[in-house]
């Protein structure tokens, strides 16, 4: 498992709708900022690949020192974006598709309006088993 | 495009340029300071020439002209590798003045604005300059040949003794650059000696002397005169002082180049034309050939390669030294470079490259990786410069600046000016997001110097295309960051913010926070208080963040704002939150309302309760004054209150954070303008549209602090929230002058020291405009204040909150009046007339519940059961009441807790004003009491006539005591109704043996009810009226003399006539019902004593107790029981009679058919079927006769049918009908009659007189449509057994 890894979903609107740390680091307090700028830097990169390529996982595309940025766009351009420093391409690309699965199910959910965020506890739990199981 | 006309390639133009080495004599210098300015500095303006126009030879014999040129001039004790401290801190200075400038107070920059403005414009000016700065701090290094001095420039003043002399002590080795002592380069190099004269000190005669001795020395075209100071003792005014951008400092520009005249500019000006294009421009060309021939001699052709290949492949152990093995200038690749870079200097890049390439190989074989590294930038450089292959160009590049990375921390500054390159190059393609990164990289541990990379960096984003305002935003932070390391604190806000505006409106928490919060911090420390108050107030409310950084927000905002010394007025303060939905407004106009809980019922309610005694709107209308419909049709929005009532607003404040925060003196925002008298009469009576501006004129705001302590008062509230917790607080405002109140908004103060302002959204009036008709009193904050009113205050005296079922109390209705104007014709209407009722004046001061013991008979006081108090109906307090100053107006009201239960008790009062000038004429007092009800005594009742009896009826009364710890004493069961009169069957210690009712318990005991009504007279029908006059049955033990009930006393009568009511729905019902109402009371030892409890008295009423069976029509057999007679002579003749009784309400026709037991029919005859079963009929006739007797005491059951089973008929029938087999008769209603009856019995035995039937109809009267339903119009009645003995007499 990755020293450390946040992962975060962004809403088509920019907006974060999904934030967990889930490396197994020790948490630091100004951690949580700088991920959340260098993810939040990270869409403008995302912004251009996202039309460049028909594959929904777009790989490693921004680093910053040794934290690398892999992102994956749904259909929806909904963006799962991930912070980590590990190497693992498989095991995030695997990661990625399974969140997407959850997700749709949080989708199907007729109570949850799109875009909006997600608070169901279910889905943090799997997220975080997710991550343990392939980071 | 042009390579040269980008930045890159001026800056190349300019920094890449011959050097020329100077060597002055101290006299010479002092000669140029009385100018202010240094020999150098002097002649440096003359150094650039935009149009030098020389031609110059190639080394494949091209020719071409160069019109730029530029010389840079250095002193010989200057051309050596710059301190690095030295130069850290210049930088340091250019940052730190750069700093002092910006102004700090002024607008941030919008990122609209940024993305429109060009790139001078974005970027800080500094920036350049700084760059260059960075870029020189590498010159003169060794390992590359363009900084390396072209010629020498040796300077000796006319007042220098020995002249000539001093040109050769000049050149002395001792003090030449280390550059050319240990041999880095040729110290053979081009001389060129001039001789300065100063025209202030004397002729200039001596210098021509001198000049002359120079030449002969040193050749005639190397030597050349300088005259100085021309102008004598006149200062020369310049319009653009040509020194002025050459000299750093602040040195007044009038005194640069004072004695300096047009002759002297102009002499300088030729002298470095001179210099340049005559024998600078030569020599390199000259050396160009020069050189290129030696190396086209050992390098070029196959056979040189080869050989260089094998000579370089031997020297492959030398050790890997980071600087590489040392090239003295005479070596082959040393001259190589030389010559690169000469031709790089006078544009020939196609030679430079042709030679940087040649001697990159070689570098690389060698390992010098610093020389390779210099290699692969020119020729990055070069590529650029010819603007060819521009992929080429970035790898020569990034392979120079990895290079330099990789020699460590000498090649980190190489790298930091190759990056420079490299980006200036990028951002001349418009690659700025490659420049980005590439600024990135150049970062070092440095602080100061990462800081104005990462600035740089974030403007390349901005200015990439598309713009990359969230990379902008970053890089600007991080460079914020920097710059706060490094104590550059203006800096560091100035980055944040212009990131602030990026991030303006995001959505991203812990980012938002950051920025403000840091750029907050570091104003504070800048003491500019203000402003970080501004910015930490965005980070108060920041739920997602961890308690202590919570905290630790919270603790520096306050920090802050007490630094201030002043309290912060803030709109839309974050903390705490405002629950605007939670908004809800409670005054009072023509509606008052006796507690809180009152007005929070729904107003429908209050309105249905109020719809009969409220005068209906077009009548009010018109009674009211002209002043009130004007009022109402000038403000219809808005809403009416009270001068001196209070307006209050509850509204809810939550806590986003997890640590406590207090909130102190919190307040309604209100705005009471005033009506002054004569002007309103004038402003109300004209009509409204046109008036407007008048209408604004006539009002006079009170804002101030002086008068709105006059015109109304405010209340304040203090509480704490913890971490979460939401309060609901209770604000009031209370006007004090008529006028138009508009609250506007909520203040508070957040620990005492930050005040949060929020105004109430003008917007939410218009959502609910619509349905203002039903509208909760919140929709709108505007109020009409008018003249204060009389408004009562009423109260219920010791109305309990829990009561048992059953509980009768007698309670007060208090109302006061606090103003001096009296109030008036009353009126009261309560929702549940079951469980409250309104007593009479008269029994104000009765004793409770003495007063309802019956009293001897005597006086039936007047206070029945009051006609007004049927359901629903208003009741009207006398006309005289008035109620005015302190006295309280006080009136009795029972309570009765009909059924458990929660019951909300609705009480609206209504009252007109004395004062009929006022504006409103009528108010309403509204309460409202909750009940609960518990049960207590369940109570059910049995009636079933009995069998020997006419209009008698056997009461069985079921008690169950449901509570669960109160015991209660049975005082008395009565039936009301005058007709009916109720005893005991047995005796009380029979029935209660421990005297009470223990909780739990259920008992069983009967009564025996007796009808004594006679017959339907006119006089019964009176008495339904006020039915309530009973019969009563004392159970309390014999010994106890304790009076009875009266349950005709007034309010047990009433209730007993709610209970009627809604127990049943037609009051006229069954006249054979019977109501019965069980009075208790509890037991005394149960009562806690201390406390002086009211008296209690419990009623239990029961209603609509049906007496009737199935059939209206009752009979009775009556006749002789038991007979002697003489068989033998003769048959008997027995005469019955049978009591018919017609207990409808309609004139029954009844006929009586009697069957002899040969006629019979299966169910019909029964006859005396048990003497024909038992052979010996006597003693089996008296057993049965003996189980028949039980029966009626077990009341339900029917005795015909039970006989008719079992019986079996075989037999001659012993006894005949005589007389008529059927007769028929009319009963009129509530009647009874007679019919004789005869039997003739030939036998001794006992009979059953039982086989007859009543076959009856009701002859409708006028009623029947009514009765049609509920029972039947005919039927058939079986004969009850009737046993009759007879006996053989002896």
């Amino acid at each position: 498992m990755a020293t450390t890894a946040c992962f975060i979903i962004v809403s088509r609107n920019d907006i974060p709708i999904y934030e967990a740390e889930v490396g197994s680091a020790t948490k630091r307090e100004d951690a949580a900022q700088l991920h959340q700028f260098i993810l939040h830097a990270a869409l403008d990169i995302v912004q251009d690949l996202a039309w460049t390529t028909s594959a929904m996982f777009l790989k490693a595309i921004d680093r910053f020192n040794d934290l690398v940025v892999s992102v994956y766009v749904t259909a929806g351009h909904t963006r799962f974006m991930l912070l980590h420093d590990s190497r693992n391409d498989d095991g995030i690309k695997s990661f990625f598709q399974e969140v997407h699965e959850l997700y749709i199910k949080i989708l199907l959910n007729p109570l949850y309006l799109p875009g909006s965020r997600i608070t169901s506890s279910h889905f943090d739990t799997k997220v975080r088993g997710l991550a343990r199981k392939y980071l | 495009m042009d390579p040269a006309s980008t930045p890159l390639g001026k800056l190349l133009l300019d920094e890449i340029t011959p050097v020329v080495m100077v060597l002055s004599t101290p006299l010479v210098e002092e000669a140029c300071l009385k100018n202010g300015l240094s020999l150098v500095e002097m002649l440096s303006p003359f150094c650039v020439f935009n149009n030098i126009d020389v031609p110059v030879r190639t080394a494949s014999d091209q020719p071409y002209r160069i019109q730029k040129f530029k010389l840079r001039l250095f002193y010989a004790s200057d051309i050596r590798h710059p301190n690095l401290e030295v130069a850290k801190e210049r930088l340091k200075q250019v940052i730190t003045r750069a700093g002092e400038k910006d102004d700090l107070y002024s607008e941030p920059p919008q990122t609209s604005n940024l993305l429109s403005s060009s790139e001078s414009e974005i970027q800080p000016s500094w920036f350049e300059f700084f760059n260059k700065e960075l870029v020189r701090t590498m010159s003169f290094s060794d390992h590359e040949a363009f900084d390396h001095p072209v010629a020498c420039l040796l300077v000796v003043s006319s007042k220098d003794e020995q002249p000539i002399n001093r040109f050769v002590d000049l050149f002395n080795t001792n003090k030449l650059p280390s550059l050319l002592n240990d041999g880095a380069m040729d110290p053979k190099i081009l001389k060129h000696y001039l001789l300065v004269h100063d025209y202030q000190d004397s002729d200039q005669e001596k210098a021509a002397k001198i000049l002359t001795d120079m030449r002969s020395t040193f050749g005639l075209h190397d030597c050349q005169l300088l005259c100085i100071n021309s102008s004598d003792h006149e200062m020369v005014e310049r319009q653009d002082n040509p020194w002025a951008p050459y000299k750093s400092g602040d040195s007044p520009s009038q005194r640069l180049g004072c004695f300096l005249n047009v002759d002297d500019y102009n002499e300088i000006k030729d002298l470095l034309q001179d210099l340049s294009s005559k024998h600078i421009i030569p020599y390199m060309e000259q050396k160009i050939r020069a050189l290129n021939q030696e190396v086209s001699a050992t390098r070029k052709g196959f056979r040189n390669q080869i050989k260089n290949l094998w000579w370089r492949k031997g020297k492959e152990d030398v050790a890997d030294s980071p600087a590489g093995p040392m090239y003295t200038f005479s070596s082959i690749e040393s001259q190589i470079r030389v010559l690169g870079d000469y031709a790089f200097m006078l544009r020939d890049y196609e030679l430079a490259l042709s030679n940087y390439r040649l001697i990159s190989t070689d570098y690389k074989l060698d390992k010098a990786w610093k020389r390779y590294a210099g290699i692969q930038e020119m020729m990055g450089l070069t590529f650029f410069m010819l603007d060819q292959s521009r992929k080429e160009a970035e790898y020569c590049m990034e392979n120079a600046f990895n290079t330099y990375l990789k020699i460590g921390s000498s090649g980190q500054q190489n790298a930091t000016r190759c990056g420079l390159w490299w980006v200036e190059m990028l951002k001349a393609r418009d690659q700025h997001k490659d420049a980005a990164v590439v600024y990135f990289r150049i970062c070092d541990e440095e602080p100061l110097h990462s800081a104005v990379m990462l600035e740089q960096a974030s403007y390349c984003y901005l200015l990439s295309k598309p713009p990359m305002l969230r990379k902008f935003g970053f890089h600007l932070v991080l460079s914020g960051d920097q710059y706060k390391k490094s104590d550059q604190i203006k800096h560091a806000i100035r980055t944040y913010r212009t990131a602030v505006s990026v991030f303006e409106g995001t959505t991203w928490g812990h980012i938002k926070d950051h920025v403000h919060f840091h750029i907050g911090e570091w104003y504070a420390i800048l003491g500019m208080y203000e402003l970080a108050v501004k910015h930490m107030l965005e980070v108060l409310a920041c739920t997602h963040q961890s308690k202590t950084m919570q905290e630790l927000f919270l603790k520096d905002f306050l920090e802050t704002v007490q630094k201030t010394g002043k309290t912060f007025e803030v709109l839309k303060l974050q903390l705490p939150k405002l629950n605007i939905s939670s908004l809800k407004v409670a005054f009072e106009d023509h509606r008052t309302y006796a507690s809180p809980v009152a007005a929070s019922v729904r107003e429908c309610l209050w309105r249905s309760l109020e719809e009969d005694m409220i005068p209906s709107l077009p009548t009010a209308r018109t009674n009211w004054l002209e002043l009130q419909s004007k009022l109402v049709s000038k403000y219809r929005e808005s809403n009416v209150c009270v001068v001196g009532e209070a307006v209050k607003v509850d509204i809810e404040f939550k806590n986003p954070l997890q640590i406590p925060i207090s909130i102190s003196s919190v307040s309604l925002l209100c705005d009471l303008s005033a009506i002054s008298d004569e002007l309103n009469s004038d402003a109300l009576s004209s009509t409204v549209g046109p008036q407007n501006d008048d209408g604004s004129s006539n009002l006079t705001t009170n804002r101030d602090m002086s008068s709105e302590n006059f015109s109304f008062s405010s209340s304040e509230v203090d509480f704490s929230l913890g971490g979460g917790e939401t309060t609901l607080v209770q604000l009031m405002v209370t006007p004090k002058v008529e006028g138009i109140l508009q609250i506007s908004g909520v203040r508070w103060k957040l620990s005492g020291s930050v005040v949060g302002l929020h105004k109430f959204d003008s917007n939410m009036k218009k959502i609910t405009k619509g349905r203002r008709k039903a509208k909760p009193p919140c929709d709108n904050l505007k109020f009409i204040v008018i003249k204060s009113l009389p408004k009562l205050e009423g109260s219920i005296h010791s109305l309990p909150e829990k009561a048992y079922a059953g509980d009768l109390r007698h309670l007060m209705l208090a109302l006061r009046n606090p103003s001096e104007f009296t109030v008036q014709n009353l009126k009261m209407k309560i929702s549940h007339p079951r469980f409250l009722n309104i007593g009479s004046h008269g029994n104000l001061k009765t004793e409770f519940p003495s007063c309802l013991e019956k009293k001897m008979a005597s006086e039936q006081s007047g206070v029945h059961a009051n006609s007004n108090n049927l359901s629903q109906t208003v009741f009207l307090f006398p006309k005289e009441t008035l109620i005015q100053g302190e006295m309280p107006l006080l009136w009795p009201l029972w309570l009765r807790a009909a059924v458990p239960g929660h019951i909300s008790l609705y009480i609206s009062v209504y009252y007109e004003m004395g004062d009929i000038s006022s504006v409103m004429r009528y108010r309403t007092l509204r309460m409202h009491y909750n009940l609960q009800v518990l049960p207590s005594l369940d109570v059910s009742f049995q009636v079933s006539p009995c069998p020997s009896r006419l209009q008698e009826f056997l009461v069985r009364m079921d008690v169950i005591n449901r509570t669960s710890s109160e015991s209660f004493h049975v005082h008395q069961l009565s039936a009301v109704g005058h007709q009916w009169e109720i005893s005991l069957l047995q005796p009380v210690e029979a029935i209660f043996p421990s005297e009470s009712l223990m909780a739990g318990q259920a008992l069983t005991c009967f009564f025996r009810l007796k009808s004594c009504r006679k017959s339907l007279t006119s006089t019964d029908k009176v008495s339904t009226l006020s039915p309530l006059l009973g019969s009563d049955v004392s159970l309390r033990p014999e010994g106890s003399n304790e009076p009875l009930f009266d349950i005709s006393c007034s309010p047990l009568a009433d209730f007993h006539l709610c209970e009627r009511l809604h127990q049943k729905m037609s009051h006229q019902g069954d006249p054979n019902a019977v109501d019965f109402i069980l009075i208790s009371q509890p037991l005394k030892d149960n009562i806690t004593p201390g406390i002086a409890d009211p008296p209690h008295l419990f009623s239990h009423h029961a209603c609509h107790c049906s007496t009737s069976s199935t059939s209206p029509i009752s009979w009775l057999v009556d006749g002789p029981r038991t007979l002697f007679h003489d068989f033998s002579t003769s048959l008997r003749e027995i005469n019955l009679k049978m009591v018919i009784y017609n207990s409808s309400e309609a004139v029954a026709s009844i006929c009586i058919n009697t069957f002899d037991s040969t006629s019979t029919s299966g169910h019909l005859s029964e006859g005396t079927a048990d003497l024909s079963t038992y052979p010996s009929g006597d003693q089996t006739g008296w057993h049965d006769a003996s189980v028949v007797n039980n029966i009626k005491v077990t009341s339900d059951v029917h005795v015909g049918a039970q006989v008719g089973k079992s019986l079996s008929l075989e037999s001659v029938p012993p006894f005949i009908w005589s007389g008529a087999s059927s007769t028929r008769v009319q009963l009129e209603p509530m009647s009874a009659t007679e019919i004789p009856l005869q039997i003739c019995v030939f036998s001794p035995g006992i009979y059953d007189l039982s086989n007859y039937v009543l076959q009856w109809s009701l002859l409708s009267s006028d009623d029947s449509g009514n009765q049609e339903g509920k029972s039947q119009h005919s039927g058939t009645c079986q004969g009850y057994p009737y046993y009759l003995s007879v006996l053989q007499s002896a």
